[in-house]
């Protein structure tokens, strides 16, 4: 059988795979405790606040890609279409949705599957897809549900009216949360949890940043840590993973050790990776190549200000989804360029994403910009960040060989 | 129909470019119905809507995936051909993914002097009202930086009242519809249109003219009642289809029918106020709606207009809209609604669109 799994180098990989137990069965003792367990979207899931509060948090979106990367993502985009969802849909959507209305029934999941909600939080904000699979969520569960909006801006656009708005719908948020549990909030505990937030952006930052060393000492393939930044903000289990992690790679980069032996070619990757076939990222190796930085990863690349709690939250909301989403084009074309620059990208990686519109959306002007701007080559290949039968190995192999064949060529000259 | 409207809606956008060469009036394209068109007409800026089959929608290749919703194709084909190279500048309001990126890829190519995504809150609370306020007042102050012109708030009194003027008429005409005069829904879908892409003096007349008729007019005889649903709609022989088998199409639910026309803008001290109340108050589309608020306007409508059946004419890709249709479809089931759902490619009337819509009709025949 072939391998789909990417080869992982870091030794963290093995404090991830704990933490990733731990988080579900976390979901599952809080439920049999009788302890409130709440589904969140990903973007816009004020972790921070939940934690604080002592309520289990669980997101869906986050369970896709491990249904993917499992095998029963399959199974879930089944129950999907017999409900009549379009195989048009995001493949998150249909995973998530076929999950939480037939697949959470079947026995013996994977990490014991999710635990059902006791609310739901659903958010008029994100992307469509997901706003819609909480709609259908909320229609299912029959369970209360807490309404919010979110503005849709552009990072760079975010004004005082956006944080405000933002401020607003979390206090309301908390009275829900203080009314249907019995939970009190307490803004100290909530202040703990937004430092703890900071740090982890911050060694996130730091992390991603030893990339820019050659060699660099890790690869997308090890985009699995981002698990913590997901599910993991507002603690320390975080934070001392994160420690652990950029102590590793540090010590990496101190010894000039790289993820592969004879790093030749840099290369930047846009858009989601194939959840279920992380092993293209081992592909690049047989061309000496390493993927050294990603659109993806910039999202949690910001810093909160804990003494105002609220207002750091409420930005984070705001940013995660335009910082990866076409919302702002100039500002992700920005990034990708300073990532182009720091990280001496010899070429990039656009996968042209059928169940991402939000980020595969200006992916054109991004190749543009790379090769009259940067002189930076790409090539873009069609896929989807969740279905395999969108994706065609093939084509892959073929655009990337055309690709180092040229990146070596203009090496060579 | 008069002819005139659909000659007017057929020529808007060569109408935008003689309003503009002749009276310097500058012209912006919106994007979206959430757009709050009185605000730029009280700045005397002609607000033109993006729309139209563009022929060479694959000229579009060179900066939208393939997968993205034939409207949105079709309008950056039409952007690229030139045809709207008359455009001062482009205005957005989020709500749909599609769209949102079509904006910024458009502003990023085509280069408008002036540009601007509105963010509008989904919700329709106090504190949502006050922020979409604080919204309107950022486009404002963006609008006054640009055309160095003073916001008036009385300028922007006699704009709503002028709009709201086309409103109360292609509402008259729903409602004379509703009650089985002779109107026709492509004659109803010429004055939607108008609307979103003329200059709102010209149209009001049209509007009187047609209703006056209309209302002197015999009843149009038992027919299929039928609602459609779906976002873009502007396959105009697909409805002249519906109605040769039979159908007529009583009421929609689209990006520009009766839920755009079916309120007035209310009566308040504050114009601003007041249309943030509009624009939060009218049934919410599929974009910005929760379920409860589709199953709402649904069963409202439906009842209202006493209607047969549901033809779901959906674009392909159209995120929001497929994945409201498994619950609506539940909904409509409930209520022993028949439906069918149309997956438009930007083709027109296919061959297998036709063979769905005769089989649905047969069906509600032999029903």
């Amino acid at each position: 059988m072939e391998e789909k799994k990417t080869r992982k180098r870091l030794q963290a990989n093995t404090a991830l795979r704990q933490i990733i137990t731990d988080f579900y069965a976390e979901g599952h003792r809080a439920k049999a405790e009788g302890r409130p367990v709440i589904w969140i979207p990903p973007m816009n899931g004020l972790i921070e606040l939940f934690y604080a509060m002592g309520i289990t948090p669980v997101f869906p979106e986050n369970w896709a890609p491990l249904c993917a990367a499992i095998g029963t993502n399959r199974k879930n985009f089944e129950y999907a279409a017999k409900r009549g969802f379009s195989g048009d849909l995001c493949g998150y959507f249909r995973n998530n949705v076929g999950y939480a209305l037939d697949g959470i029934n079947e026995e013996n999941q994977p990490l014991n599957g999710l635990p059902a909600p006791d609310f739901l939080i659903s958010f008029g904000a994100g992307c469509i897809p997901t706003m819609k699979a909480f709609q259908v969520m909320c229609d299912h569960f029959k369970v209360p549900v807490f309404r919010a909006d979110l503005p849709q801006v552009a990072m760079e656009k975010i004004e005082k009216r956006h944080i405000a708005y933002g401020v607003a719908q979390i206090k309301r948020l908390i009275r829900f949360l203080e009314d249907e549990t019995g939970l009190k909030f307490d803004i100290d505990k909530l202040r703990q949890a937004v430092i703890h937030t900071n740090e982890a952006c911050r060694l996130w930052d730091e992390i991603m940043a030893t990339r820019k060393a050659v060699p660099s000492p890790f690869s997308a393939a090890e985009i699995g840590i981002m698990f913590v930044m997901v599910t993991r903000h507002g603690t320390e289990i975080a934070v001392n993973f994160l420690k652990d992690v950029l102590r590793e790679v540090n010590e990496k980069v101190a010894r000039g050790e790289g993820v592969i032996p004879h790093e030749k070619i840099r290369l930047f990757w846009d858009n989601i990776p194939l959840w279920y076939n992380m092993q293209l990222f081992n592909y690049f190796e047989k061309w000496d190549a390493v993927v050294v930085a990603e659109t993806y990863t910039s999202a949690w690349s910001l810093r909160l200000n804990p003494d105002e709690p609220l207002e750091s939250i409420a930005y984070k909301s705001l940013v995660s989804y335009p910082l990866v989403s076409c919302v702002s084009l100039n500002k992700r074309i920005e990034l990708i360029t300073r990532a182009v620059r720091d990280y001496k990208i010899d070429g990039a990686i656009l996968h042209s994403n059928r169940s991402c519109r939000p980020i595969s959306m200006g992916q054109m002007d991004i190749g543009r910009v790379l090769a009259e701007e940067l002189s930076v080559p790409s090539v873009m290949f069609d896929g989807d960040h969740m279905d395999g039968d969108k994706f065609s190995m093939a084509q892959f192999q073929t655009r990337v060989d055309a690709l180092m064949e040229m990146i070596l060529e203009k090496k060579r000259a | 129909m008069d002819l005139k409207l659909t000659d007017l809606v057929h020529r808007h956008k060569e109408i935008a470019r003689e309003e503009k060469e002749k009276s310097g009036r500058l012209v912006f394209g919106t994007l979206c119905s959430y757009v709050p068109v009185e605000i730029l007409h009280a700045f005397d800026i002609l607000p033109v809507r993006l729309w139209g089959d563009g022929k060479n929608p694959e000229r579009a290749d060179a900066l939208l995936p393939t997968y993205i919703c034939p409207p949105a194709r079709n309008i950056m084909a039409m952007g690229l051909a030139g045809q709207y190279d008359f455009l001062d500048g482009v205005i957005h309001s989020y709500t749909c993914d599609a769209t949102c990126g079509l904006f910024n890829i458009w502003c990023r190519n085509l280069k408008p002097a002036f540009s601007f995504l509105l963010s509008p809150p989904y919700m329709n609370t106090d504190e949502a009202v006050a922020y979409c306020i604080a919204e309107f007042k950022a486009l404002i102050a963006a609008l006054e930086d640009y055309t160095r012109k003073r916001f008036s708030a009385e300028r922007l009194r006699k704009s709503i009242n002028l709009y709201d003027a086309a409103r109360e008429c292609i509402g008259a005409i729903y409602q004379a519809n509703r009650n089985g005069a002779a109107v026709r829904y492509l004659d109803l879908h010429q004055m939607n249109l108008a609307l979103q892409v003329l200059p709102i003096e010209r149209v009001v007349p049209c509007y009187d003219g047609y209703l006056s008729n209309v209302r002197i007019s015999l009843g149009k005889g038992a027919k299929r009642r039928i609602m459609i649903s779906g976002s873009v709609v502007s396959d105009l022989d697909i409805l002249a289809r519906i109605e040769e088998l039979g159908g007529d199409i009583v009421v929609d639910d689209t990006c520009l029918g009766y839920r755009l026309v079916q309120q007035r803008v209310p009566p308040r001290e504050d114009p601003l106020s007041a249309l943030a109340h509009y624009y939060l108050d009218r049934p919410p589309c599929s974009s910005r709606a929760d379920f409860p608020a589709r199953k709402d306007y649904f069963l409202k409508t439906i009842s209202a207009f006493d209607v047969n059946a549901i033809i779901f004419m959906h674009q392909k890709f159209c995120e929001p809209h497929l994945a409201d249709h498994p619950f609506l479809k539940k909904v409509l089931a409930e209520k022993g609604i028949p439906q069918v759902q149309l997956e438009l490619e930007g083709e027109g009337l296919t061959g297998q669109i036709q063979t769905r819509l005769e089989g649905f009709f047969e069906m509600l025949e032999a029903g």
